[in-house]
């Protein structure tokens, strides 16, 4: 993507001093230009291509909501995201107008068939090519397009790579973005979704126990199984992300462990360029608030939030958690038209969001809620990092 | 209207019929179908159904990870055989994800649109 300003050049035979850009000259008759009195006039278009993809990175383990949430962050940014047309359908990639987002399976170096030989999980690093991811991501940020290969979740098998355009945006899911030191430093923006073991377990059951085959004890098998790898691989990627959304079990129902009430906690860092965390009522004090009560009448178990200042893996960080469900639009409303700094283009833009989607999971709690907020996040950090390197190109061709 | 949609494995709730999907109130159809058939979105109860070849393979898995598991929980062969089976569950879910907003009159008109079930008025 390229910023391009058209102005004309007084003489072509002047050394024009920022042709390290790549100018396109257009140099018109002297005919079409009678009025001008035989004069030519050259118009000059300089691109700047130093306008970079913004790279977004989100970690979850697999049934955590990567899918889903990818669906709303692209809805943020308008148009809906589909795979690559006339390519493979089995493809894991989404493109939309503004936004790619590549599925990170696709860089395992061993499919299906080695794993099994060598006995490794999807989760270890070593079924996964670090290098040629790290390669792609910096192609496709640098503006290049890159041969991504594609694994194809059916057969298991590494199908033939697929030709992939650099974006705007590009988003890079799944379980391993910020590994990769390399790679991490890439990121413009880093998510980690962390579902605690409960909650896991119980959105495992809801999408596996129609499945013909499956069994409460075959989904507690495998998760028992995979969870050496996933807190080994997985889970210490958390320290790194720039906002983490932790899913636990609710605190308003005691001894609930049905999993149909959330709590919900955005951990949000602080001290990031591009990024202001979003906070109620007032910006790094304390607060529990419970918006149920005269003004607003909630359902049964009703909603809670808190807000307040917290260490995170030694990096300082601002948590807003919710507690409890939405049941009406207007509790939504009333709880968007309380907190502070959302970047929300207009009044009620969250709630706009959250009703699109109304049939997502998640869409009466917080993950929905958090999720969305997210996305404007990012939409707000892009346009803050585009609006500078503009700037940044306007100082240049200014000297 | 029933016996054109028995292929569909939903069940309409009797309600009724609307021409105009007012549900949500931020979206905004600027052209409707005129086939009352075409009931609104929070009227029908889907039954997800998985794609046969992936399901089977769902199967499979969970039999020869439950084989290999019989012998030695821990070894390396056993927890990949249960990745496999958490890798295919999830496949599985995204294929009946895929397959749920799949309106087979949506699909019929994209293909024939000059049908009279297909013709669209604008507002």
């Amino acid at each position: 993507m390229a910023i391009c300003t058209v102005h004309t050049t007084p003489s072509l035979s002047m050394p024009n001093t920022h042709l390290n850009q790549r100018q396109v000259i257009f140099f018109t008759s002297a005919r079409k230009n009678q009025f001008f009195r035989g004069q030519n006039r050259a118009f000059t278009v300089s691109c700047s291509a130093d306008a970079k993809t913004v790279v977004i990175g989100l970690a979850a383990d697999s049934g955590c909501g990567k899918s889903t949430f990818m669906r709303r962050l692209t809805s943020v940014f308008g148009g809906a995201a589909e795979p690559p047309k006339g390519g493979n359908p089995d493809s894991n990639t989404l493109i939309s107008d503004t936004t790619t987002v590549i599925c990170l399976d696709d860089y395992h170096s061993l499919d299906r068939t080695g794993r099994k030989e060598k006995g490794v999980t999807a989760l270890d690093p070593k079924a996964n090519d670090f290098d040629l991811m790290y390669e792609q991501v910096k192609a496709l940020k640098e503006g290049k397009a890159v041969d991504k290969p594609i694994y194809n979740h059916v057969t298991g098998l590494l199908d033939p790579p697929e030709v992939i355009q650099p974006p705007k945006i590009l988003v890079i899911e799944g379980l391993h973005p910020m590994f990769d030191e390399r790679v991490r430093d890439l990121l413009d923006f880093s998510i980690y979704l962390d579902i605690s073991n409960e909650v896991k377990f119980a959105w495992k059951i809801q999408r596996d126990m129609a499945e013909r085959g499956h069994s409460l004890e075959s989904i507690k098998a495998s998760i028992e199984a995979r969870k050496p790898d996933f807190d080994a691989f997985i889970d210490p990627q958390k320290k790194y992300a720039d906002a983490v959304i932790e899913v636990l079990p609710t605190q308003l129902i005691p001894g609930d462990n049905e999993g149909k009430v959330l709590r919900v906690r955005l951990i949000q860092k602080e001290g990031l360029k591009h990024f202001s965390p979003v906070y109620l009522f007032d910006e790094g004090s304390t607060i529990s608030w419970i918006p149920c009560g005269r003004k607003l009448t909630c359902s049964y178990p009703g909603i809670k939030f808190t807000y307040g200042p917290e260490t995170y893996f030694s990096n300082e960080v601002s948590v807003l958690e919710m507690d409890g469900q939405f049941d009406r639009l207007d509790e939504l409303i009333y709880v968007e038209s309380h907190l502070s700094n959302l970047s929300s283009k207009f009044y009620g833009e969250v709630t706009q969001q959250m009703l699109k989607h109304s049939d997502f999971p998640g869409s009466n709690n917080g993950t929905g809620l958090f999720q969305t907020i997210i996305g404007l996040k990012i939409r707000d950090l892009y346009e803050q990092i585009v609006a500078e390197r503009a700037a940044a190109t306007a100082q240049a061709a200014k000297v | 209207m029933a016996a054109s949609l028995s292929s569909m494995t939903t069940l309409s709730a009797p309600r009724p019929v609307r021409l105009l999907n007012i549900s949500n109130p931020y979206s905004s159809p600027s052209h409707v179908r005129l086939l009352p058939c075409t009931a609104s979105r929070y009227t029908r109860l889907v039954v997800r159904s998985t794609p046969s070849e992936i399901a089977n393979k769902v199967s499979e898995s969970i039999k020869n990870a439950e084989e290999t598991c019989a012998d030695d929980p821990k070894a390396g062969e056993c927890v990949a055989a249960w990745d496999e089976v958490e890798e295919l569950s999830a496949a599985a879910s995204h294929a009946r994800d895929k397959n749920k907003g799949k309106d087979p009159l949506e699909e019929y008109c994209k293909d024939n649109p000059e049908t009279d079930e297909c013709r669209t008025y604008e507002d």
